[in-house]
């Protein structure tokens, strides 16, 4: 395990793949640089569009359109995307549910980061009968099956984007949990903290100073990476029917109600597949591109 | 390699007196530590399935309807749906018919499911083989792939190797399981048609379980060979490595023999987060599928408020996690000792 000596993360500092670094110096610093600020740029295009787009632009309705118009093929005029079998513009259904999408990633990751974070960094670095039931409960959220609990809380609070949010961070805090008391039990035996530790330095200093810090990285990563696999998640709620209620538009429902017509209209499938896809691909690519200039796992 | 390292040496139990509560001298007592550390976490466990199958029984009481008017439809008048009612116990306090399935379960007994009128056991028995073919294929050809296109990425960092494997596992963690389901479905169901895009029989057959195994294992073989491969890069700037590939062994073989036994311990935890993500993933593949596994029957259990059902398959789930994750702590133990003295063995 590569041991960090100083006590705060210094970044641009490499730890790992040392040799490669020493061969490739130049170009890895300038491709590092793209791996990092190519996937953010295309994210901050996507987030433009479908959050600041349809307020300075008129976009058509992603809902009530005039089944006159119904399935009209992608290029159509005034319809990028064409529109679907009810006549709704798809290009409108892709920019609505992606806002959907980002709001549900970001809301369930960000509950993720600062509950499980702070709930395994206490049980990490305390120990003893505070470690053993804050562990067990978690067990508990882990070995339970998310659907019988994701369906439980949307069929029982209704279907609302709220309710998606609450049930998927369910399962991204004892995730974050895992991860931060993993880091932290890494963390808490090095010589640093053992040092601060000696110089009796209190607990909660120690916490904030020194294993938080050093974690970050970590953690922001991992939440990067995550929010691509809540998007999926979200997604697959709505495949199964349990997303995001139904006149709304969103990704997942957008391709399950394509489904049907795959082989006649592929494009009903294609298109959100490729929104999808393309947004998933950039977070991951941002979260391992910031993943290799921290210097963490 | 730690391998030397064992319990009670001096030098890595000098930070314990740091841990309160850490009952070192308990530990250095014990026969066999091994024993000792699998009979308590066994012990742990049982309260953990208990708590599952508590929250199950309390969850799918909080949801609007139940199994009587589930099973008699929207036609059925206010007496048909009391009768049904008593006849199923749904009449009873939900302690009650908790307490009643508890007993039933210390006896081997998950009860009757209330849709179906056949005792939940036989139908797991249909439902599990299926599932279990399904992730025990999608794991051997994760594995298959993943593990030697890791190595082979390590070994030359940025080669050619490498990138495409990078490019490859990218892609295919950033692809949905539905879409990857859908677009599988299109080429090698409908155009090429290879493969059946619906499971034809019960289930079982190689050729309806191909490609819901591929949909399951595509990501993985991303995920694992993104790990591996990070992991492994990780442990070749290490002091060990660096000493091996010293005294003039191979980079293939630093990598294989030395290498890759310390990042098991990472994969193997990392299998072990994975597996209610991938139990999750069968749920959805098996519905596209239509295979009638485990986690197609969840649904339709869930549906149909059909509890003692909806009991027996999570807890069914919640084992095979609990079992893996104690197999994870239990592995870390047997790979890296040290882990040993940095936490409590609670």
């Amino acid at each position: 395990m590569a041991v960090p000596v100083a006590d705060a993360l210094s970044p641009g500092l490499p730890a790992g793949d040392v040799a490669a670094a020493g061969r490739f110096s130049r170009t890895r610093g300038a491709l590092r640089t793209l791996e990092i600020t190519i996937p953010a740029a295309v994210l901050l295009l996507l987030l433009f569009f479908c959050f600041v787009w349809p307020l300075i632009y008129p976009v058509p309705k992603p809902t009530g359109g005039s089944i006159l118009d119904s399935g009209l093929p992608v290029g159509a005029p005034g319809h990028i995307f064409g529109t679907d079998n009810v006549g709704n513009d798809i290009m409108s259904r892709i920019l609505y549910g992606g806002q959907v999408s980002f709001e549900v990633a970001a809301a369930v990751q960000a509950i993720g980061l600062v509950v499980g974070g702070a709930l395994g960094v206490i049980a990490g670095y305390f120990g003893g009968p505070v470690d053993s039931v804050l562990m067990r409960v978690l067990d508990v959220f882990i070995a339970f099956p998310s659907l019988v609990l994701i369906l439980a809380i949307v069929d029982s609070l209704g279907q609302s984007e709220l309710n998606v949010i609450y049930a998927l961070s369910v399962f991204s805090i004892p995730a974050f949990a895992r991860i931060s008391r993993a880091a932290t039990l890494r963390l808490r035996d090095q010589p640093f903290v053992v040092a601060a530790r000696l110089s009796s330095v209190k607990s909660w200093r120690i916490i904030s100073g020194h294993l938080v810090p050093n974690m970050m990285p970590q953690l922001l990563t991992f939440s990067l990476l995550g929010a691509a696999v809540v998007i999926i998640l979200e997604g697959a709620l709505d495949f199964l029917g349990y997303g995001i209620p139904d006149p709304a538009p969103s990704w997942g429902k957008m391709i399950a109600n394509g489904q049907t017509m795959l082989s006649v209209r592929p494009s009903l499938v294609i298109v959100p597949s490729i929104f999808l896809f393309v947004t998933v691909i950039s977070l991951n690519l941002l979260g391992d591109g910031l993943r290799a200039r921290w210097e963490v796992r | 390699m730690s391998t030397s390292v064992t319990s009670g040496e001096p030098g890595t139990s000098s930070v314990e007196p740091s841990r309160p509560g850490g009952g070192t001298a308990s530990r250095r007592l014990a026969g066999s530590p091994a024993l000792r550390v699998i009979g308590r976490r066994v012990l742990i466990a049982i309260p953990v399935l208990w708590g599952v199958t508590f929250l199950t029984f309390i969850v799918l009481n909080a949801l609007p309807g139940d199994a009587a008017t589930a099973l008699l439809g929207a036609n059925a008048t206010p007496a048909e749906i009391r009768a049904e009612t008593i006849k199923l116990h749904l009449n009873e306090s939900i302690w009650v018919r908790y307490w009643n399935w508890l007993v039933g379960l210390l006896h081997g007994n998950l009860g009757t499911s209330l849709y179906y009128n056949q005792p939940v056991t036989s139908i797991l028995g249909q439902r599990i083989p299926v599932t279990l073919e399904l992730v025990v294929y999608a794991l051997v050809i994760t594995f298959v792939v993943s593990v030697p296109l890791a190595i082979f990425s390590a070994r030359r960092p940025r080669g050619v190797v490498d990138r495409a494997s990078m490019v490859f596992s990218m892609a295919s963690l950033s692809v949905a399981p539905y879409v990857l389901a859908l677009l599988l479905i299109l080429v090698f169901a409908v155009n090429l048609q290879w493969f059946p895009a619906l499971a034809q029989g019960t289930g079982g057959d190689i050729r309806d379980l191909t490609l819901p195994a591929i949909t399951l294992a595509i990501p993985l073989i991303g995920f694992y060979v993104r790990f591996l491969r990070a992991d492994l890069l990780e442990q070749m700037s290490e002091d060990y490595t660096v000493t091996a590939l010293a005294k003039g062994l191979s980079r293939w073989k630093v990598l294989s023999r030395h290498a890759l036994r310390n990042s098991f311990i990472g994969l193997v935890t990392v299998i072990g987060l994975n597996l209610a993500t991938l139990i999750g993933a069968t749920v959805i593949v098996e519905q596209i599928f239509g295979l009638s596994g485990i986690g197609w029957e969840l649904l339709r259990a869930i549906n149909n408020r059909d509890v003692p059902l909806v009991e027996g398959i999570v807890l069914v789930f919640a084992t095979i996690v609990v079992l893996v994750n104690l197999g994870t702590d239990l592995t870390y133990d047997v790979i890296d000792p040290r882990i040993r003295h940095g936490r409590s063995r609670s």
